[in-house]
């Protein structure tokens, strides 16, 4: 239904449209409404205010129908996102439903997503390492992908720009390969983590076990009380969306300051279909939106556009955005568009038993889920049959271990057992993973979405060096829990299909060289000056570090420089 | 027990009791909403006894208190696949017919102590029949001659399954046997064990 009134391209010209409003979407929210630029704010799926649309979030356990676990019927008619360990009764509504939006998968892949206002920082582990020359440097060492276009020294202050809004708990840990930030109090290691950590720092030269630095606010400072956010109350049911805006959210966080500024509009219902790109101007004018509910096609204008709609779907609206200068996707000159797609290897885990510290327990919940161990393997030279590494997590527990045998009272008296069991000890590996050409993305010539979007297909595997590496994790932890006198130690390793990760990345990666990539230094689409790309998507190589901080600190940082080159007149 | 908690299981049990489906019409028919699966009340009732056999009111409340066999059918009937539900209520059939000729009366009218060993009769079977399985870990595991049938052991480990998830899942358990803090949680990373106990 057209209302000619609002419908004026006046009213549909902005400053700046950001696509997308989940990590890094709301990030170029806020830095851009900062500074008093008109925004428009994007997003596919339905809104989620903070706290007001968080259902389940103060639901008991007894409260929900099944307990937790989700109907068989749900189960069956979602097999991709039913593997992703957090879609359960309490945090379904916040995920893409596999029906919903299909994908073609040449090869296998899990594709999880969380289409909504906030997307998938409702639902993220919170995990927020810092990224080191060790990672930014290690394609141009060890000879993949393209070199960086950036060091550690241009991204540091954004990173601590991000950290001191988004509130990030850690300690101060001094390892060159995790620098240390703009800490909030850590949550400290329990008994048998800490332990660990001193045997493995007395026992090897270079591997570490830290408290997990993560998105939770420990002790809340000012300008987090001023997002209307207060301290984590350590409940860790965090994928519900947390009513204290314990964690770091769009929803809690970016969203709510970018729309108190009064520059913001956000639009919820609005897929992009494509990014318009004037063939006489030489750059973007604005972006074609299709109304979900409506399918009415609606084009908005702006100076600057900024993609920040989740890896993939990044990927899918440059290739689908054709033009006469472009046929083959936006500032796609060099032909790599949707090519150099990597993830990360998390496809091992590792337990055991610990039979010391009987004297000591942990009591409440905590939200850092325990250690981390940085990545320890090729860091200052190249000393494995594969190239790059690992980090994994470490994490010590003890339950009362609750016989199911019997029946009546003894039964009963089983279930109600206090007596804590021994320690358990679990870790699991997150590897970095060699970008490639033959990992790839693209378009479907013929079949489209509900919008009319061609479908995007997905061709991503491991390779020989993932098998390696995941061999080395197995050998080494196994050594590493050996060592500190861990008992019963069992590896597991499965078949995930890339993608359960959710560390998708690449596709439009950042590089010096437009005939290679996408991206300059700034995330700035070499040949479209006007159109940013700061998601996961920009990414050269993947690191073995949780990318979410990184996506932050670049968009603030191309958000900075977007304006500047405005008021230089260069946008 | 405190006078406090036994005035708190009072409230559950009379709040449970006035939960409870009203006399039926309909005498064939579970009142239970059920989509996938067909239970008669008779069923519905001997799921009842074995789930009280499993938690039986003591001294606190007991499965049928806590209504736990009408969880155990919203489970069977939501969250189960089709082949599950089809051997639960084969295997309840076998079950009933079993207790049958082993006694000459239905479930519901052995006394506690004969329903408990039938009980543990058949658990003591299942357990037999996975240690033999983890066994012979590489060898073709011989067809297993006992006493009950698969589905009839699938009908009794789905009910015993779902009767504890529904017991520890309670309002009753997580407030009063294991409490569960919603809000506000806490961390303490050294924790004196015999505090833990205590508590």
């Amino acid at each position: 239904m057209a209302n000619l009134n609002i419908d004026s391209v006046k009213d549909r010209t902005f400053d700046a449209i950001v696509i997308g409003s989940g990590m890094s979407g709301g990030w170029a929210a806020k830095e851009f409404t900062d500074k008093g630029l008109k925004t428009l704010i994007l997003e596919r799926g339905r809104d989620v205010k903070h706290i007001k649309d968080y259902p389940t979030t103060n639901m008991y356990p007894w409260e929900f129908e099944h307990r937790g676990q989700l109907p068989m019927s749900v189960q069956e008619a979602n097999p991709i996102v039913n593997r992703c360990y957090a879609f359960g009764e309490s945090a379904a509504h916040f995920f893409v439903k596999d029906a919903e939006h299909p994908y073609i998968q040449d090869k296998p892949f899990d594709w999880i997503r969380g289409y909504q206002v906030g997307g998938k920082s409702l639902l993220w582990a919170r995990q927020t390492q810092r990224w080191s020359d060790f990672d930014f440097e290690g394609p141009a060492r060890d000879g993949f992908a393209v070199d960086w276009p950036i060091r550690y020294k241009d991204i540091a202050p954004w990173y601590s720009y991000v950290e001191k809004f988004a509130g990030i708990s850690g300690n101060r840990d001094g390892i060159a390969e995790l620098p240390d930030g703009e800490f909030l109090p850590a949550f400290p290691l329990n008994t048998v983590e800490e332990y660990f950590s001193n045997h493995v720092k007395s026992t090897y030269k270079n591997r570490y076990v830290i408290s997990a630095r993560c998105a939770h606010l420990s002790t809340p400072n000012q300008i987090h009380l001023d997002q209307g956010r207060v301290q984590c109350q350590r409940r860790t049911i965090c994928e519900r969306g947390c009513p204290f805006g314990g964690y770091f959210s769009a929803n809690a966080s970016t969203i709510p300051w970018a729309l108190k500024s009064g520059h913001a509009t956000l639009r919820p219902f609005s897929v992009v279909e494509s990014i318009i790109y004037d063939d006489k101007l030489g750059k973007a004018t604005g972006v074609r939106v299709i109304d979900t509910n409506t399918k009415e096609a609606i084009e908005y204008h702006a100076k600057v556009i900024f993609v920040n709609a989740a890896a993939l779907n990044t990927n899918l609206i440059l290739l689908n955005s054709k033009s006469h200068r472009f046929p083959n996707g936006l500032g796609n000159d060099s032909g790599v568009l949707g090519k150099y797609v990597a993830f990360h290897n998390y496809s091992a885990h590792i337990g055991a038993q610990y039979d010391g510290a009987k004297e000591w327990t942990t009591d409440g919940r905590n939200p850092a889920g325990g250690g981390y161990i940085p990545r320890f393997r090729n860091v200052y030279r190249q000393e494995t049959d594969f190239l790059r590494g690992y980090a994994a997590g470490f994490s010590a527990y003890r339950y009362p271990e609750r016989s199911w045998d019997g029946v009546g009272s003894s039964l009963k008296n089983n279930l109600a057992n206090k007596e804590l069991g021994p320690w358990h000890v679990g870790s699991h590996m997150m590897g970095e993973t060699i970008p490639k050409e033959t990992n790839f993305v693209s378009l479907d010539d013929k079949q489209k979405d509900a919008w009319g979007v061609p479908l995007l297909k997905m061709n991503v595997d491991y390779d020989d060096n993932d098998e390696k590496m995941k061999k080395d994790y197995i050998e080494q932890l196994t050594e590493m829990f050996t060592s500190a006198g861990f008992t019963n130690i069992q590896a597991f390793t499965d078949r995930r299909a890339p993608g359960l990760d959710i560390h998708e990345m690449g596709g439009a990666r950042m590089g010096n060289d437009p005939k290679t990539s996408i991206l300059n230094k700034w995330n700035q689409v070499h040949s479209v000056k006007n159109v940013f790309v700061t998601d996961g998507a920009s990414m050269t190589s993947t690191s073995c570090q949780n990318p979410s901080l990184t996506y932050m600190a670049f968009t603030a940082r191309a958000a900075d420089y977007a304006m500047s080159e405005m008021k230089k007149g260069n946008i | 027990m405190d006078r406090r908690t036994v005035i708190k299981n009072l409230a559950l049990i009379i709040g449970g009791a006035a939960l409870l489906p009203a006399c039926s019409q309909d005498e064939a028919k579970s009142k239970v909403a059920l989509k996938n699966i067909d239970i008669s009340v008779v069923q519905e009732q001997l799921i009842g006894e074995v789930s009280e056999t499993f938690i039986p009111k003591t001294t606190t409340p007991g499965a049928k208190d806590l209504q736990l066999h009408l969880f155990v059918l919203k489970m069977v009937d939501d969250c189960y696949k089709k082949d599950d539900q089809q051997a639960f209520l084969t295997g309840m059939g076998h079950f009933a017919d079993v207790v049958q000729q082993q006694y000459g009366k239905t479930f519901n009218q052995l006394d506690t102590k004969n329903r408990e060993a039938f009980l543990l009769d058949i658990e003591k079977e299942g357990k037999a029949e996975e240690a033999a399985a983890a066994k012979k870990d590489n060898n073709p595991i011989p067809p297993y001659k006992g006493k009950y049938s698969p589905e009839l052991k699938k009908f009794y480990s789905m009910v015993k399954r779902q009767t504890i998830n529904g017991y520890t899942n309670s309002k009753y358990f997580m407030t009063n046997i294991v409490v569960y803090e919603l809000v506000p949680g806490r961390y303490n990373a050294r924790f004196p064990y015999k505090l833990k106990q205590a508590v």
